[in-house]
C-alpha cells in the first residue's frame, strides 16, 4: 500500500500531507506529557515490530502476497494518538531509509497508514469490544486496512497517472485488502489476545487517552 | 540516576531479533508465488506503472544492501530498519513521556 512518487498528482500529495501534519500534531499534543517511563519503551517496541513484521511476506498462492501492516493493531494496544505516531515513525523510515513508498507522497502515505488505518481501526475496536475482544481485535484489523486501502484508492483514482479512473482504483484496491485484510485481521487479533493474557500490564488505560 | 527498564524488554528484543531473521525466509517465499500487491494490480489496468518514479536515493533500496546477496542483503536491511524504528519511537516516546515517573 505504499504509494511511489508519480502516482499521485502533487496538490491531492500536499494536501493530504497537511492532513497528516494537522492530525499527528493533535495526536502528540494529547498523548504529551501522558506517558510514563515504564511505558515510553513500549513505543519503539511496537513500532520496531510492526516494521519487522511488515517485511514479512505471507505468500498467497495464486501471484500475490500480503504483510501486516499494523495500524489497528498499533492502536488497540497503545492508544489511538499513540499508534498513530508510531505508524508514522514506521512508514517514514520505510520512505526514508529503504524507499518503500515516494518521499513526496510520504504525507498521503502516513495518512493512510497512520491515520486511517489507526483510527477506522480503533473505532470499529471501540464499537465491537462489548461482543468481545477477539473478534473486536479481528474486525479492527480487517476493516483498518481496507479503509486505509480505500483512502489511497481514492488518492490514485483522483490523479492523472491513472487517468482518473476513480472506480478502478477502488474496485481493485479496495476488493483486494477486503480480501487480504483477512490476514491482518487474524494476526491483529491472535497477537494482542496473546499479548493481553500473558502480559495484562501492558494494555492501555485506553478510556482516560480517549477522553484526553 | 540509572533508568530502569522493564521487564518485558529483553523478550521483546529477542522477538524483533526472530522476526529479522525470518525476513529473508518470507522474502523468499513471496518471491516464488509471484509479488503483487493491489496497488500494482490497479497500476498496470490504468497504465499508471510507467509513472512510477524515485526521488532521492535511499540507503537500501528495496530493503537490500547494494553488494550483498538478497537473502543477507534483506536480514541486514531487517536489522537496521528494526533497530532504527525501536531508538525513534523509544526517542519520541521520551520527548513525550512525563514530567515526573508515573509507572502504574
Amino acid at each position: 500500500m505504499h504509494i511511489p512518487d508519480g502516482y499521485i498528482d502533487l496538490p491531492l500529495a500536499l494536501l493530504f500531507g497537511a492532513l497528516a501534519v494537522v492530525v499527528l500534531g493533535v495526536a502528540a499534543k494529547r498523548v504529551n506529557g501522558e506517558i510514563s517511563d515504564a511505558r515510553a519503551p513500549l513505543l519503539g517496541v511496537v513500532a520496531a515490530s510492526i516494521f519487522a513484521a511488515q517485511m514479512l511476506d505471507w505468500p498467497i498462492p495464486g501471484g500475490t502476497s500480503a504483510h501486516f501492516v499494523g495500524g489497528a493493531f498499533a492502536a488497540i494496544l497503545l492508544g489511538p494518538h499513540l499508534g498513530a505516531l508510531c505508524v508514522a515513525t514506521v512508514v517514514t523510515i520505510q520512505a526514508l531509509v529503504f524507499g518503500d513508498g515516494g518521499l513526496v507522497v510520504l504525507g498521503a502515505n502516513v495518512f493512510n497508514m497512520a491515520v486511517v488505518e489507526v483510527y477506522v481501526g480503533y473505532a470499529f475496536y471501540r464499537l465491537l469490544v462489548p461482543y468481545g475482544e477477539f473478534r473486536a481485535a479481528f474486525a479492527a484489523g480487517w476493516l483498518g486496512i481496507t479503509a486505509g486501502a480505500l483512502t489511497a484508492a481514492l488518492q490514485l483514482g483522483l490523479s492523472s497517472a491513472f487517468q482518473y479512473q476513480l472506480l478502478t482504483t477502488l474496485s481493485i484496491m479496495g476488493v483486494g485488502h477486503l480480501v487480504l485484510g483477512l490476514v491482518e485481521g487474524a494476526i491483529t487479533a491472535s497477537v494482542y489476545r496473546y499479548l493481553a493474557r500473558a502480559r495484562p500490564d501492558l494494555r492501555p488505560n485506553a478510556a482516560s487517552e480517549v477522553s484526553a | 540516576m540509572a533508568r530502569e527498564y522493564p521487564d518485558w524488554l529483553p523478550r521483546a528484543l529477542a522477538t524483533l531479533l526472530v522476526l529479522s531473521l525470518l525476513a529473508p525466509v518470507f522474502g523468499w517465499a513471496a518471491g516464488q508465488v509471484g509479488y503483487a500487491e493491489p496497488l500494482e494490480n490497479a497500476a498496470e489496468a490504468t497504465g499508471a506503472t510507467e509513472h512510477a518514479t524515485a526521488v532521492g536515493t535511499a540507503l537500501f533500496p528495496d530493503y537490500g544492501v547494494p553488494g550483498l546477496g538478497g537473502a543477507t542483503g534483506t536480514f541486514v536491511s531487517a536489522v537496521v530498519g528494526t533497530a532504527l524504528t525501536l531508538l525513534l519511537g523509544a526517542g519520541i516516546g521520551r520527548l513525550l513521556g512525563a514530567d515526573t515517573d508515573g509507572r502504574q
